[in-house]
């Protein structure tokens, strides 16, 4: 009996909300370890289907190349598990309660809701680019699951290389301090249409206090417009056609 | 590209070329005559403003670009430079066009969008773009009369200043 009761207190306990009280110290911004993002490819190389595979050599020729058309050029968001792979910018956290949000920089809308208030994933979430994410401490370390990820959400390896995930996309992730600040992201990636088996890597990111480090605003659109005046004289941006990134002819 | 550009970009390279007119030497006909060509080379080479590979640049290479400011955009998700050179004895100025990191990552690495001006005197070393047209990736920069070195390097631990 006493053995059933302290099974349902733990069973309750991973549940429940943690207090803020109890949480790590996420405080601060988070810049990616760059270099060790492009070691990890190298170090847990993609487990890519063979027509996958075809696929990225092709891309990987173009990039080597010098004119791969981009994977993110359209400024739609990176996504899951895009942002966290290949992000080249800082993020940070916010806890509050039954919440960890993560906030990025540039490119607009990066932003990733983790409910960790014990809810379950729902029935069939509707598709989005950083899907839907149900986490729960463990001890220090957020385990965070993800599905409902849009078909079109690229696994990347670069900027200009990878692929849409192709649909039922599951992630799950480890996040936890394995240094005073630095934050490690164990994530295995899960993609039935485009890898043989779950990929499993590690993303690493640094805390930084410093002012200058702190988030500021990136509008991934903004550098497709030009300031400008309209016949009233107001400030007001004025668009610059583009063909892949290269201003249109008209 | 050929004489039916868009509209803008027939306003954009005439305010550009106006602009650098002011910046030189005021011989206006006969420096819009000279630049012309590598103004369009350099707009239908301009790279994706939106984000995008670096692979278009020679990352293997370093070109020194000396010559004066004509615009700096600080605008995500990356700057932009350009510089008229300052070629000797006669020859064209040439435009170029160089592409930096974010406004953020820059911020980290001791920037401000007031770094540069236009009319600064400058010396910047790029990764040229692939395909030969002025323009590249940027490395560093030195402000010539301040003697200011500015790169976007970033260090790869916590706790930076």
């Amino acid at each position: 009996m006493k053995r059933l009761a302290a099974c349902l207190m733990l069973a309750w306990a991973t549940v429940l909300p943690a207090a803020a009280a109890e949480l790590p110290d996420w405080s601060g911004t988070w810049t990616p370890a760059v270099g060790d993002q492009m070691r990890r490819i190298k170090t847990d190389p993609v487990p890519w289907t063979k027509a996958a595979a075809a696929q990225i050599a092709a891309l990987d020729a173009q990039e080597k190349a010098g004119n791969p058309r981009g994977l993110f050029i359209d400024c739609l968001p990176e996504g899951m598990p895009s942002w966290m792979l290949i992000t080249h910018n800082a993020l940070e956290f916010l806890f509050s309660p039954g919440r960890v949000t993560l906030l990025g920089e540039a490119d607009g809308n990066r932003i990733r809701r983790i409910y960790t208030d014990g809810r379950t994933h729902s029935p069939d979430p509707d598709p989005s680019f950083h899907g839907e994410s149900v986490g729960h401490w463990e001890g220090a370390t957020l385990v965070v699951d993800t599905v409902g990820v849009l078909p079109q959400a690229y696994i990347a390896v670069s900027e200009a290389v990878g692929l849409p995930n192709n649909g039922d996309l599951h992630v799950i992730e480890h996040l936890h301090l394995a240094g005073p600040d630095t934050l490690h992201d164990d994530l295995e990636i899960i993609a039935p249409h485009v890898l043989t088996r779950p990929w499993k890597t590690t993303r690493i990111y640094y805390r930084q206090r410093g002012r200058k480090y702190e988030i500021v605003e990136g509008v991934c659109l903004e550098g497709s417009f030009t300031p400008g005046t309209d016949k009233n004289g107001n400030a007001v941006f004025v668009p610059v056609p583009q063909v892949n990134g290269n201003p249109k002819p008209q | 590209m050929k004489e039916e550009s868009s509209s803008f970009l027939k306003k954009r390279t005439k305010k550009l070329l106006d602009s650098g007119v002011r910046a030189r030497d005021q011989k206006s006909s006969s420096f819009f005559q000279k630049t012309r060509p590598f103004v369009l080379a350099f707009l239908a080479a301009w790279p994706a403003h939106a984000h995008h590979s670096f692979a278009m640049f020679d990352q293997t290479k370093t070109v020194t670009i000396v010559g004066t400011v004509k615009e700096f955009h600080w605008v995500n998700p990356h700057v932009s430079l350009w510089v008229y050179t300052a070629p000797a004895n006669g020859a064209t100025p040439e435009l170029w066009t160089i592409e930096l990191t974010s406004p953020g990552n820059l911020t980290r690495a001791g920037w401000t969008r007031h770094s540069v001006s236009p009319g600064d005197k400058v010396s910047v070393s790029i990764a040229p773009l692939r395909d030969g047209t002025h323009g590249g990736g940027f490395k560093a920069l030195t402000l010539i009369d301040t003697k200011q070195v500015l790169t976007s390097d970033f260090l790869e631990k916590p706790g930076l200043k």
